[in-house]
């Protein structure tokens, strides 16, 4: 398959407003690049495929917001923290998770991994991906 | 993660000579305001030149490096616009910026035009006004319309985080919000977790990474911040300098982090004399003092959707140029790290073994790594108490590398000569430097 010239990045926010959470799925090694882009970061091969990701995740760590990394158009996520968020498919990448809170944090530590479950969230003029943490786990 | 296998140079590689300005905030002082890019630029080269006693016409080309040059000098192509100032005009040169790495990647650039033979002796050097901008430059003005020649006006710390945002991608990194906030806390956070401290062993060790710094800074007189903490602490009524570190008086900005874990943003110059070491004996004729080689660069980047970008980028620096030079950790007498986030200096250090795995933390709070400790780290005061001119301060830390090299730092020089000396270099979410310099006997 030939390299394509192609709008990756407007596909994945056009997939999100039709209510679909999406990345790319190398063709030769499997691996899913999420957020996708053109060629696989852990072959190397540039023939992908769009695959929408079930949502199911993992989170491996946990920060909280900050007087330096926190601004004001943050208040609707509500309760949330930062970290390392690995899909059910295998990509790895810094996510917010709702749900989190300092009181609710150090029971969390004792059972990273914990599970998590993505959602299409609504910012100013687009949608993008957070996710939750999955109480039914 | 990709991992790349990098290759000796063509030819040996020295830093010759070192210069750079005193870190400032140069607006505040009426001495200092009005100095332009040219002017502190061509400070830094023209000292590097002295100090490798060399003139600009034994100089084939120089590297240029700003971290910001729209936003703090309104150019997009600074190295032409300082060109006429240090005695190279017509000379051949190139601007690069790789925000807070840049000064460090600026002797990889050098080093590589040397060793490749196309150059024999290049000059390298950064500039930053990281504390303001072109006036008039008011809230409702624009990075595109200051009209005064040379005039600058504060910048205020909200225009500073406002551009920050310019250091992650536009299409995911931003929209996805975790990954430009995770800069301040992730290393902390990674640092509890995996070595098992607790949060309040991680708040002192921050603290104490902050107070070591400033014992430096306290002795070097090129730093912008030298009142140590326990005078500080005095003033304000604290017996302890750490009941002072853990009031209100060194708040919380982070999960972890604490006001004086951050940089302190200012503007300076620095600037490096690379030679090809074979030619030192034709091109200088009197230097005097020793070359410090360059054994080699590692070098890895990962953007800030990428977990733990700092960590994985550091660990693949560090591995690449101990591939390539041989050197043991045990071999490094001497260790700097880009420290804008002070958790850096612990974690890079452990990264590099100079400390080890999971006791880096005693180490910091027992000061072994202030100057006169048996582990020095950031003599020169680091990025929290030395300063921080963005693109500048890589080429301040390999300034004051070779100074120490050389026994040349007076009251805080360290207590053992150093011979072998690493820099991690870090900015820009993320690139990463590791480099590794060593006295020619």
């Amino acid at each position: 398959m030939s390299i394509k010239l192609e709008k990756v990045v407007e596909t994945f926010y056009q997939n999100l407003e039709a209510g679909k959470i999406t990345g790319r799925k190398c063709l030769k090694c499997g691996a899913v690049e999420f957020p996708p882009v053109y060629a696989c970061n852990s072959c190397g091969c540039w023939d992908m495929e769009w695959v929408v990701i079930s949502g199911k995740a993992s989170m491996h760590s946990i920060v909280l917001p900050a007087a330096l990394s926190s601004r004001p158009e943050y208040k609707d996520l509500g309760k949330y923290a930062y970290g390392e968020v690995e899909l059910e498919e295998g990509a790895r990448f810094n996510a917010v998770v709702r749900g989190i809170s300092r009181k609710n944090r150090p029971a969390l530590l004792e059972k990273l991994p914990i599970p998590c479950r993505a959602a299409i969230y609504q910012r100013d003029g687009y949608k993008t991906v957070v996710f939750d943490l999955d109480e039914e786990e | 993660m990709n991992q790349t296998t990098i290759h000796p140079y063509q030819r040996s590689v020295s830093i010759i000579g070192v210069g750079c300005t005193p870190f400032m905030y140069t607006v505040d002082n009426p001495e200092t305001d009005g100095l332009t890019e040219g002017e502190l630029f061509g400070y830094a080269a023209l000292k590097a030149m002295e100090d490798a006693s060399v003139s600009p016409r034994d100089v084939d080309f120089y590297f240029h490096g700003e971290a910001s040059p729209l936003n703090g000098s309104n150019y997009l192509t600074p190295n032409i616009q300082i060109g006429n100032w240090f005695g190279m005009k017509g000379k051949g040169s190139i601007h690069h910026s790789e925000a807070c790495c840049t000064g460090y990647l600026a002797i990889e650039q050098a080093v590589n035009a040397v060793a490749s033979g196309k150059y024999n002796c290049v000059l390298t050097g950064c500039v930053e006004f990281g504390d303001s901008v072109p006036a008039p430059f008011g809230p409702n003005d624009t990075v595109e319309t200051p009209k005064h020649p040379y005039k600058r006006v504060k910048m205020t710390m909200e225009r500073f985080l406002a551009t920050t945002m310019w250091l992650y991608d536009r299409n995911y990194a931003r929209s996805m919000i975790a990954p430009m906030n995770l800069i301040y806390d992730d290393v902390a956070e990674d640092y509890v977790r995996t070595r098992g401290i607790t949060a309040q062993q991680m708040d002192d060790t921050l603290n104490w990474m902050a107070i070591n710094n400033r014992r430096n800074a306290a002795r070097n007189p090129l730093a912008i911040e030298r009142r140590e903490f326990k005078d500080i602490a005095k003033e304000k009524g604290f017996d302890d300098v750490m009941d002072y570190m853990r009031s209100p008086y060194n708040p919380k900005m982070g999960d972890f982090l604490r006001m004086e874990g951050v940089e302190r943003k200012c503007d300076g110059a620095a600037a490096a004399i690379v030679c090809a070491t074979e030619m030192i004996p034709e091109i200088v004729k009197n230097l005097k003092h020793k070359p410090i080689q360059v054994l080699g660069i590692g070098s890895a980047a990962c953007e800030a959707t990428t977990p733990h970008f700092e960590i994985r980028a550091t660990e693949e620096a560090v591995r690449q140029v101990y591939a390539l030079t041989g050197v043991k950790p045990e071999e490094l007498d001497l260790f700097f790290a880009n420290d804008f986030i002070i958790t850096s200096h612990l974690y890079a250090a452990e990264i590099a073994g100079y400390l080890p795995y999971g006791e880096g933390w005693k180490y910091i709070c027992e000061g072994r790594t202030a100057f006169d400790g048996d582990k020095p780290i950031n003599t020169n005061g680091g990025r929290t108490s030395f300063g921080h001119a963005h693109a500048a301060s890589g080429l301040a830390d390999v300034y004051e590398a070779c100074l120490q090299m050389r026994g040349a730092c007076g009251e805080r020089q360290v207590k053992r000569l150093p011979r072998t000396t690493m820099l991690r270099g870090y900015g820009g979410s993320q690139n990463v430097a590791a480099i590794i310099l060593r006295t020619l006997e």
